[in-house]
């Protein structure tokens, strides 16, 4: 190909290094921005997969009192079987001594624990899959009033907060992002645009004995196109690593798939992916404008 | 070579730089281009590389219609016109080599022909020892021949000069000129503006006189000013 040509080379790299403080101030810009962009998309990624798992497997469990008498027990029983399939999908009952079979599993680590319960204080409970993860908060209160009731025990809340949180984080993230590109762009441009002017001089004699408009224009657009690569190549190592800083807010590993927000490292790859395209684009997105505005050939 | 069929092209703000020109330079001619500053010898020469548009009436240059030229053709137009200018406009930062090896690569040659013809070039202005000088090691003069390398490396149809010698005292402008003749005598149409009269006088060329957009004279063989009309 001609176009990429020794001489191509060699003019992109020497405006590259001509103004090596500018071309560093676009690459880690766009580095920045391209990595919180990379972020949002991996905890993306993440919740949503959490979201899934637990909507798949959200489980309410009706405790009842230790005391409860066997027709307190029978009309629960007989309430949820009317409830099959529409709101709830199954449900079973875990009766003192199942209770006591799984207490002392839970707590094995603590016998003094386990020898002063007995299968007489355990309560019974009733563990309810519901239809539809949405139905979970209705299904507690609806037997927290019931007699015989003890609690209902659910993890709506922990849902809520944890979606609450990565909704809060995700629209900062992206503010930060978009601001940061923007940043990012002008600086493409102004890089660019300097280049242009530094070379005003060579750029005049091209047009002068003939060289092609895109002659001209390539190595500019080339430079705008590597230090988007750069960025784009830095934010790309940033994210993929981010998978073990994302641990340390969400509190759970990303990189064990026995996790709710494991994340894999092709998901993490194929962000980084499309992060490094984004990168290109906007690297060359903002050499082509300043081409157009500042290189009339 | 270069046709002008009632060319006019006015400035914003209404300035007239050529009114009405109708002009014939024939392929292997030497014109001088006289006339006083802004009576439109440059941007006659301009309308040449179409580095600007008439506004009314059409050109042709080596068989072309400038005026009906699509903008991606224009590098190709001027890769047969050669350019040389009062400031030279050398590369201040690339040795005399590579400011005529420059012109060659921004047009795709490829290496070889570069070194085959660049010192040959440099060789025939007369700077084949001076090839890795920077431009200001160099007197006017040679800057000057450089440029002229430069512009005539490819080997164009046509050269363009404009006011080549103006920072030159007589003896380099002599020099500068007996290489332009020679440039001539290998068949490229030469168009040369200037206002030295001594210079224009000693050619004995065609003349094409400007004086405000319009021309006043066309006289082969003629001298700079009206003397022998």
């Amino acid at each position: 190909m001609t176009m990429v040509s020794p001489y191509v080379m060699r003019e992109t790299g020497g405006n590259l290094a001509r103004n090596i403080v500018m071309t560093v101030a676009a690459v880690v810009t766009m580095a920045v921005s391209l990595t919180a962009l990379g972020g949002v998309l991996i905890m993306r990624q993440a919740v949503n997969k959490a979201t899934v798992q637990w909507q798949g497997g959200v489980q309410v469990a009706i405790f009842m009192k230790p005391a409860a008498s066997t027709q307190e027990i029978a009309a629960i029983r007989h309430e949820l079987d009317g409830m099959v399939p529409d709101e709830v999908k199954s449900f079973r009952y875990v009766d003192k001594s199942q209770a006591y079979t799984e207490f002392k599993g839970m707590f094995s680590g603590e016998p003094d624990l386990v020898k002063v319960m007995s299968p007489a204080t355990m309560p019974p409970s009733f563990r309810v899959v519901p239809a539809k993860a949405q139905n979970v908060q209705q299904l507690a209160s609806n037997y927290n009033q019931q007699p015989g009731v003890y609690d209902v025990g659910y993890p709506g809340q922990v849902i809520k907060d944890t979606l609450a949180h990565f909704s809060t984080l995700r629209t900062v993230a992206l503010i930060v992002a978009g601001g940061v590109m923007l940043g990012a762009i002008a600086l493409v441009v102004n890089t660019i645009q300097l280049a242009i002017f530094a070379r005003r001089r060579e750029v005049a004699v091209m047009k002068l004995v003939g060289a092609t408009n895109w002659f001209i224009r390539v190595p500019f657009m080339l430079e705008g196109l590597i230090e988007g690569l750069v960025g784009a190549g830095l934010a790309f190592l940033l994210t993929y690593f981010a998978r073990d800083t994302f641990a340390s807010f969400t509190g759970s590993d990303p990189l064990d798939p026995n996790q709710p927000l494991y994340v894999s490292s092709h998901e993490a790859l194929l962000t980084g992916l499309f992060i490094v395209v984004v990168g290109a684009l906007v690297g060359a997105l903002g050499s082509g404008f300043a081409v157009r505005r500042y290189l009339a050939v | 070579m270069i046709r002008f069929n009632h060319v006019t092209k006015t400035y914003k703000g209404s300035v007239t730089a050529l009114r009405d020109v109708t002009v014939d330079i024939p392929r292997g001619e030497f014109v001088f281009i006289v006339g006083p500053s802004g009576s439109g010898k440059t941007t006659f020469l301009r309308l040449v590389t179409k580095e600007e548009r008439a506004d009314d009436g059409d050109i042709w240059v080596a068989g072309k219609e400038v005026g009906a030229l699509a903008p991606w053709k224009v590098p190709y137009l001027r890769r047969n016109i050669g350019c040389i200018f009062q400031d030279y406009r050398l590369l201040p930062d690339r040795t005399v080599y590579q400011n005529v090896a420059f012109a060659l690569e921004v047009i795709g040659r490829s290496r070889h022909f570069v070194h085959s013809q660049v010192p040959q070039i440099l060789e025939l202005v007369g700077l084949g020892k001076k090839m890795d000088r920077r431009p200001n090691e160099l007197s006017g003069g040679e800057q000057q021949r450089v440029a002229v390398a430069r512009a005539f490396v490819n080997r164009p149809l046509i050269l363009l000069a404009d006011e080549p010698t103006g920072n030159l005292d007589p003896g380099t402008t002599a020099g500068i000129m007996r290489l332009l003749e020679r440039i001539n005598q290998y068949g490229t149409t030469v168009v040369m503006a200037t206002h030295q009269q001594v210079l224009v006088d000693s050619m004995r060329k065609r003349v094409i006189e400007l004086e405000r957009g319009n021309i006043v004279r066309d006289q082969a063989r003629g001298v700079y000013g009206m003397v022998d009309a």
